[in-house]
């Protein structure tokens, strides 16, 4: 073995991964940053309450006056509201809000394999694998980017819901919660739970 | 067996799937370095700073000695750089197993779970590059200069 042509090989290659990683606009950066958790504070989860009731009135086709001044005079009360209700990244809530949010009736995006999520899933929830087949995605074309969206996982071992968070986020999803303790906690709390597929 | 591994169509058979294994694995993943950054990631075996300089210089290193060894040159130093990358392979998935890790393997782009199967595949594609950087393929090369 000639270790001169050996170690040219290795050099050669190291070169035009960088090179081609410098100039590739998709390019990611020489050291990795860590992805570090922001979870929801309480109060801003109960004031983000307000827009929640926002999104279901416009999601809602509206029929008669009455309706239609509801929805006015909710958007009034989201004029006068002093947080902005459009995240700066998504942000991480635990079992608790995570079930306030779902009996308020958000949707749950479970990022898990289908054989998981067929095996058993949050009542309701849809299924997104973020290591599936792209197809799987159809179903946001069907998601208004307003809508709030909680991902979850397996548990707090998982990476896969914050995952999907942040491709969601980068899609224009502004209101996206990542449950940290997932399914597991989900389970252990004994809440809504459904099998099968979707 | 030495008979078998030393048969200069069996070399070359080898030869030709590990290169097409491996131009197709590099490309797949320099098409989402984002991706494969994270496949290394789920890991959790290599320090974060140095997740991104592999996931930037592996899958050239995997083209590049991929296309040398399907046209033959230095046959014996391109399968001992595979052969290196396959024994890594094979440890971090065999870690991964042990640890009930239930993560991609980032080796094909997405949907690639990591298992025994895939343990077996890169254990076998390392018997062939053994057996390549043991007695060389000489049939089919470009190979004009002795390396030896």
């Amino acid at each position: 073995m000639n270790k001169k042509n050996l170690l040219s090989i290795i050099i050669i290659s190291i070169s035009i991964g960088l090179i081609y990683n410098y100039l590739n606009p998709n390019g990611i950066p020489f050291i990795r940053e860590e992805r570090i958790l922001e979870f929801v504070e309480e109060d801003s989860l109960s004031l983000n309450r307000d827009s929640i009731n926002i999104v279901i009135t416009d999601s809602t086709s509206i029929k008669s006056s009455t309706e239609t001044s509801v929805k006015t005079e909710v958007i009034g009360q989201k004029e006068i509201q002093p947080l902005p209700t459009e995240f700066t990244k998504p942000l991480a809530i635990k079992i608790d809000k995570a079930y306030q949010l779902y009996k308020q009736g958000v949707k749950f995006i479970d990022a898990r394999m289908p054989e998981e999520y067929n095996e058993g899933h949050i009542k309701g929830a849809i299924n997104i694998p973020f290591d599936g087949d792209e197809s799987y995605r159809d179903i946001l074309k069907t998601i208004s980017k307003d809508e709030i969206l909680v991902t979850y996982c397996s548990g707090t071992e998982c990476d896969l819901s914050i995952l999907l968070g942040d491709e969601l986020f980068e899609k224009g999803y502004k209101k996206v919660y990542i449950f940290f303790g997932g399914w597991n906690d989900w389970l252990e709390k004994g809440y809504p739970i459904s099998k099968g597929g979707q | 067996m030495k008979k078998i591994f030393s048969n200069q169509y069996f070399l070359l058979f080898g030869r030709i799937v590990i290169a097409i294994v491996f131009i197709y694995a590099g490309a797949e993943k320099i098409t989402d370095p984002k991706g494969f950054s994270q496949a290394i990631y789920n890991y959790k075996l290599l320090p974060i700073q140095t997740i991104n300089f592999l996931a930037i210089t592996l899958p050239w290193s995997e083209i590049i000695s991929g296309i040398l060894l399907l046209f033959g040159i230095s046959v014996k130093e391109n399968a001992s750089i595979i052969a290196s990358l396959l024994f890594v392979f094979i440890v971090a998935v065999a870690l991964s197993l042990i640890r009930g890790l239930d993560i991609d393997c980032g080796c094909f782009g997405k949907g690639n779970p990591v298992g025994w199967k895939k343990l077996g595949e890169n254990t076998l594609m390392l018997i062939i590059c053994i057996a390549l950087m043991a007695f060389d393929s000489k049939i089919f090369t470009l190979n004009t200069k002795k390396t030896d």
